[in-house]
C-alpha cells in the first residue's frame, strides 16, 4: 500500500480564513472533495488571538442565525467611543466628530478563538451531511515547510518522523491562513511582495470585572503611547462581566524598547481604566502581530501553482477600519470559488488558482483595501500628527479642556500646519492617486539611541498591574524538554548586537519588544550573550520582525506547544 | 506465531481528573456526564508496548473492558500506533469488581490467543486498587512483572528491571509474560501524523474498522455471565464518604513583579507571631 497522503485541499492554519475558505467550499461541492486542516494549536482555536469588534457581514452569511444563539458572540456593540486620553483625563470624541469607520454600533464582538472552535465543529456537522465530503482536522500539527515540486506546491511537512513520506501532507492546493508563519517561505521564493509588509504588536487582557460592560466599545489615542508612536488602545466590554484590554503599537517604531506588555499595564493605570477593572481579577493574556500594510504590501499574485495565500497571511488587514476578522473570513470565503473551480477543471495551476485575485479585489475587501491605501503612509507623510497634533490635545484636555477646544485650539495656534493637515485628512477619507506607499521593514527604523519619556498617571492601584513575568502565566504556555522553535543563526552577531545597544543604554531589540520576557542577555565566558526561555513564548513573532540583523526565525512549534488562548 | 510478537495492552477508560464536569455533591463520579480519558497509568504501558513492537516487530492489541463510549480509547491507541483493538462490552459486566473485571479480561486475552506479552498500566485513577493486572496474569498462568521501569528482550527471555522500596530488582521472566508498567517509565510519545491519518481512514472505512476495532461481548469470549458483574464480585461496598475540601487556605501574593511578590510575602510572614522560620522546614 502506498504509504503517500494526499487530500484535494490542505488548509494551514484553522484561521478565521481557513475555516471560513472551508465552509464555503463545503457549501458549492457538489461531488466528493477531500480536505484537510492543519493547526499548530493543541485545539483548534488555541493559538488565535484578536481584539475583537468586528462587521458581521461574512459571519451573516456562513451562520444566519448568528445572533440568535449558537454562534459564540461575545457580545454586539452598542455603543461605540473614540477616545482621546491623558495621563489624568479621559475625552470621548462627540459622535459628530467621529470619523464613520471608527463607529462599531451593530457590530459583533467577538472572541477569535471561541469562533474557531464553534465553525471547526459546525463544519464537521456540514460535512457529515454531504455525501463524499471529507473533513479532516489535525490540532497539534503545524506545517513546518513546503514542500516544492519544481515551482510547483505539492505539500507541507506536518511532522518528523523517520519516515519521511509519512511526513507529508500532499495536496492538490495548498491555502495557507497561517499568518505568514510558513507561507513567507512561499512569498519569498517567488518574489511575491515587493512592498515589504509591516507589523503592529497587539497585546491583550481578558478581565472579569465587577460591573458589566457588555456592548460598550472604546478605542483610545494618546495615552500610552509616547508621542510619535503610530497605535492606539481597545477596550471592549464582552458578556459575563468580562472586559477586554489590549493595546496595539507599530514596529516602526525607533524605540528599541517598546515594552508592549508595560504600555498595557501603562493604560490600565490610568483613572477612567483603573475604576473599570476595580475589584476584578486578571483571567488570560496573550498577544499576536497585525499586518499593517495593506494595498501595497499585497503580493503581486494570491496564488502560485497549487498554493494560495488568504488572510494575514496575504494582508487583508485594513488599519484605517481596523477590520482584520472579516476581511479575513472574506478572503477565505471567495478563495473556495476558485478553489472549488480548479477542483472543477482538475486544474491547480496559477491560471486558475488565482481567479481569485480579480475576484477578491473586486469586491469589497478590494474596494475598502484600495480607500484606506494611505492610512499607513499619512503618518509618514505627515510625522506632525502623531509627533505633534495628539500630544498637543492630549495635553489640553489634561488640562481640563473638551476635545473640541483642544482640536480647536491646536488649529489656531498653528493655522498653517493645520491646513497642511486637511491634506492629511483628504489622504484617509477619500484618497486621491499619490502612487504607492513605499515602506521601508519595520526592524530598520530602530534607533539605539532614541529617548522619549512619558508622563505617568498617579496614584493607581498596584494590584492591577503586572510585571511581565508575571503577566505570561496568564498565557498558560506550555512546552516539553524536546522544544526548540525559535532559531538564532549565529551568536557571534547577538554578542556585536548586545554591544551596540549597551553602549546606549537599552536593551536589544528581541529584549526589549518581546511580549512574554523569553530573550534575555547573559554574562556567559566574560561575554554578554542573547539566551532565550522558550517556554514563555507565545509566538508573536515580534522578536523577528524587530531584530535588526534578521539573527532569529520563529518556527511553528510541533507538538501543540504554545499559549493556551481559549477565550481571547 | 512466526513474525514478531503479539502484544496486548489493557487500556481503560477512566473520568477527566482534569475536568470538574460529572462530580456529584457527594464526591462520587457521575460516571454517565463525567468526561472521559484513557488511565494515564495505560499509557507508560502502551508507550512500552510500542516501543517493543518497534524493537522486535508484531502488533500491538489494544483492549479494554467498559461501555461503548470506552471505543473512544481504542481509537485514540490507534492514533498512538496500535494496530488493533477489542472492546469487551455488556450490560452483565456492570459493577464488576477486581476479581470480575481480572476474570472477564482474562477470557478476552484467551480469546485473542497465542498472546507473548500483556502490557497493563500499574493501576487505574479511578479504581485505584493495581489488582486486575497480577489476577490476569495468575488466571492464564504467565510470569509477571509489576511496577515494571525498564526491559528488553532476548530471544524468548525477558530482562527487566521493576522498582522496588529502596532499589531496582532485576528479573528474568520467560514469554509469555504479563508486565505492568510503573509511571516512571517512558512517557507516551505525541502521536504521529501518519497515525493519525491512518486512524481518520479507519474510522471511515466500515469493513476495514469491523476487522480492526472490534466490540464484543461475554458470549463472543466464552464467559461465564456468573462469573462477572455484580453477580461474579464479591466484594461488598459499605460506605463512601467525602473527605471534605482539598487543602488548607492559599494566599497569593501577586504584585507588579515577583520581586514585589516576595517581597510582600517576607514581610507578612514577619508580621505573622510565628515567624520565618517556622514556615522553613
Ligand atoms: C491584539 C489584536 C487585536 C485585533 N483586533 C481586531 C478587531 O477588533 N477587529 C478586527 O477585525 N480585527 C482585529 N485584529 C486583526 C485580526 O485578528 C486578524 O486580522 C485575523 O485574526 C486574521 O485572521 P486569519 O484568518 O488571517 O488568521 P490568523 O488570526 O492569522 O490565524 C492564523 C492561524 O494559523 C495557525 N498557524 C500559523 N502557522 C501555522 C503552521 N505553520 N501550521 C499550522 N497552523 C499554523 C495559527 O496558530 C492560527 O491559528 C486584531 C489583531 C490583534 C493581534
Ligand atoms: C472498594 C471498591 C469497590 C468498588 N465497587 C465497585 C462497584 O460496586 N461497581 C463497579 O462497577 N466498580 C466498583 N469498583 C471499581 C472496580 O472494582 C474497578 O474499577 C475495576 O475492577 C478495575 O480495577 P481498578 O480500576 O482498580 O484497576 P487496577 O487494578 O488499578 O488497574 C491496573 C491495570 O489493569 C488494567 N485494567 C483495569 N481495568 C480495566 C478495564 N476495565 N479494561 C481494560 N484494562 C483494565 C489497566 O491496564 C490498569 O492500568 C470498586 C473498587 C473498589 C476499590
Ligand atoms: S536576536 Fe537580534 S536583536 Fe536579539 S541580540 Fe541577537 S541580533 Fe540582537
Ligand atoms: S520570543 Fe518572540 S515570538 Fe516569542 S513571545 Fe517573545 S517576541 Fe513573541
Amino acid at each position: 500500500m502506498s504509504e503517500r497522503i494526499e487530500y484535494d485541499v490542505s488548509l494551514i492554519g484553522a484561521s478565521p480564513s481557513n475555516l471560513a475558505l472551508a465552509h464555503r467550499l463545503v457549501e458549492l461541492a457538489s461531488r466528493p472533495v477531500r480536505i484537510a486542516i492543519f493547526e499548530k494549536a493543541k485545539q483548534i482555536g488555541g493559538h488565535l488571538l484578536s481584539g475583537a469588534v468586528s462587521n458581521p457581514r461574512v459571519i451573516k452569511k456562513l451562520f444566519p442565525d448568528w445572533d440568535k444563539g449558537g454562534f459564540p458572540l461575545q457580545g454586539i456593540c452598542s455603543d461605540s467611543y473614540l477616545s482621546m486620553v491623558g495621563i489624568r483625563r479621559w475625552e470621548n470624541i462627540p459622535r459628530l466628530l467621529t470619523p464613520s469607520y471608527f463607529k462599531k454600533e451593530g457590530y459583533a464582538i467577538l472572541c477569535i478563538s471561541d469562533m474557531a472552535s464553534y465553525m471547526a465543529e459546525e463544519l464537521q456537522k456540514r460535512a457529515a451531511e454531504k455525501n463524499g465530503v471529507i473533513v479532516d482536522m489535525f490540532p497539534g500539527f503545524a506545517a513546518q515547510s513546503i514542500v516544492f515540486e519544481g515551482d510547483r506546491v505539492i505539500g507541507v511537512k506536518v511532522d518528523n518522523s523517520d519516515n519521511g513520506v509519512r511526513d507529508i501532507c500532499h495536496a492538490k492546493v495548498t491555502v495557507f491562513g497561517d499568518k505568514g508563519f510558513i507561507s513567507r517561505d512561499l512569498v519569498s521564493k517567488y518574489n511575491l511582495r515587493k512592498n515589504p509588509q509591516v507589523y503592529s504588536v497587539g497585546v491583550k487582557e481578558v478581565w472579569s470585572t465587577e460591573k458589566s460592560f457588555e456592548g460598550k466599545v472604546w478605542h483610545i489615542l494618546g495615552y500610552p503611547l509616547a508621542p510619535g508612536h503610530l497605535g492606539g488602545g481597545f477596550i471592549y466590554g464582552c458578556k459575563n462581566n468580562q472586559l477586554v484590554i489590549g493595546m496595539v503599537m507599530a514596529c516602526d517604531s525607533a524605540n528599541p524598547n517598546m515594552r508592549p506588555p508595560q504600555v498595557l499595564q501603562d493604560l490600565k493605570k490610568h483613572p477612567y481604566v483603573q475604576e473599570m477593572i476595580r475589584g476584578g481579577k486578571l483571567l488570560k493574556y496573550g498577544a499576536s502581530i497585525l499586518p499593517e500594510g495593506g494595498y501595497y504590501s499585497l503580493p503581486d499574485k494570491f496564488a502560485v501553482d497549487g498554493a494560495m495565500l488568504v488572510g494575514d497571511a496575504l494582508g487583508t488587514l485594513d488599519v484605517k477600519r481596523f477590520s482584520g476578522v472579516d476581511k479575513a473570513m472574506e478572503s477565505g470565503y471567495v478563495a473556495a470559488s476558485s478553489v472549488w473551480e480548479a477542483i472543477e477543471k482538475d486544474d491547480f495551476t496559477q491560471g486558475t488558482l488565482n481567479s481569485f485575485q480579480p475576484r477578491l479585489m473586486c469586491g469589497w475587501v478590494g474596494e475598502e483595501l484600495r480607500d484606506a491605501r494611505y492610512f499607513k503612509r499619512v503618518f509618514d507623510d505627515y510625522p506632525e500628527i502623531l509627533g505633534k497634533m495628539i500630544p498637543d490635545m492630549v495635553k489640553s484636555i489634561d488640562s481640563g479642556k473638551g476635545p473640541v477646544w483642544a482640536g480647536a485650539q491646536f488649529g489656531l495656534s498653528d493655522p498653517l500646519g493645520s491646513l497642511r493637515l486637511l491634506g492629511a485628512r483628504k489622504m484617509v477619507e477619500s484618497p486621491s492617486d499619490k502612487g504607492p506607499a513605499i515602506y521601508r521593514p519595520d526592524r530598520t527604523h530602530i534607533n539605539p539611541n532614541y529617548s522619549e519619556t512619558s508622563a505617568m498617571p498617579e496614584g493607581f492601584d498596584q494590584s492591577v498591574i503586572y510585571s511581565t513575568a508575571d503577566v505570561v502565566f496568564y498565557a498558560h504556555t506550555h512546552y516539553e524538554e524536546d522544544n526548540n522553535h525559535i532559531e538564532e543563526f549565529d551568536a557571534n552577531v547577538c554578542v556585536d548586537c548586545i554591544e551596540k545597544f549597551d553602549a546606549a543604554g537599552k536593551d536589544t531589540p528581541c529584549v526589549g519588544d518581546c511580549t512574554a520576557e523569553v530573550h534575555q542577555t547573559l554574562e556567559i565566558d566574560g561575554k554578554r550573550r542573547h539566551a532565550m526561555a522558550l517556554e514563555n513564548c507565545v509566538q508573536c513573532t515580534t522578536c523577528e520582525i524587530v531584530c535588526p540583523f534578521e539573527n532569529l526565525r520563529v518556527k511553528a512549534a510541533l507538538h501543540g506547544y504554545g499559549p493556551d488562548f481559549s477565550g481571547m | 506465531m512466526s513474525d514478531g510478537l503479539k502484544i496486548v495492552v489493557l487500556i481503560k477508560q477512566v473520568p477527566d481528573t482534569s475536568s470538574a464536569a460529572g462530580v456529584n455533591p457527594d464526591g462520587t463520579v457521575d460516571r454517565v456526564r463525567a468526561r472521559k480519558m484513557m488511565n494515564p497509568f495505560d499509557q507508560f504501558a502502551l508507550q512500552k508496548a510500542i516501543e517493543t513492537r518497534n524493537a522486535h516487530g508484531g502488533e500491538i492489541i489494544v483492549v479494554s473492558m467498559g461501555p461503548p463510549p470506552a471505543l473512544a480509547i481504542l481509537h485514540e491507541a490507534c492514533e498512538y500506533g496500535a494496530d488493533k483493538g477489542y472492546l469487551l462490552s455488556d450490560r452483565r459486566l456492570a459493577a464488576s469488581d477486581t476479581l470480575a473485571t481480572a476474570f472477564a479480561l482474562f477470557k478476552t486475552i484467551e480469546f485473542i490467543g497465542n498472546v507473548d506479552i500483556v502490557f497493563t498500566g500499574l493501576q487505574t485513577t479511578d479504581g485505584d486498587t493495581a489488582q486486575v493486572g497480577p489476577q490476569i496474569a495468575e488466571r492464564l498462568d504467565f510470569p509477571q512483572v509489576t511496577y515494571c521501569e525498564k526491559m528488553s528482550i532476548e530471544g524468548r527471555t525477558i530482562r527487566a528491571s521493576r522498582i522496588i522500596d529502596g532499589g531496582i530488582q532485576r528479573l528474568e521472566v520467560d514469554i509469555p509474560a504479563l508486565i505492568t508498567i510503573a509511571n516512571s517509565a517512558s512517557r507516551l510519545e505525541h502521536k504521529r501524523f501518519y497515525n493519525v491519518y491512518r486512524t481518520r481512514e479507519l474510522l471511515r472505512d466500515k469493513q476495514t474498522l469491523a476487522k480492526t476495532v472490534m466490540t464484543i461481548t461475554l458470549d463472543n469470549i466464552g464467559a461465564d455471565p456468573a462469573r462477572v458483574g455484580l453477580m461474579g464480585s464479591p466484594t461488598v461496598v459499605g460506605k463512601t464518604w467525602k473527605l471534605g475540601e482539598k487543602g488548607g487556605s492559599c494566599k497569593m501574593f501577586q504584585g507588579d513583579s515577583a520581586k514585589h511578590g516576595v517581597e510582600t510575602l517576607i514581610e507578612s510572614l514577619s508580621e505573622d507571631e510565628r515567624g520565618i522560620e517556622e514556615y522553613v522546614l
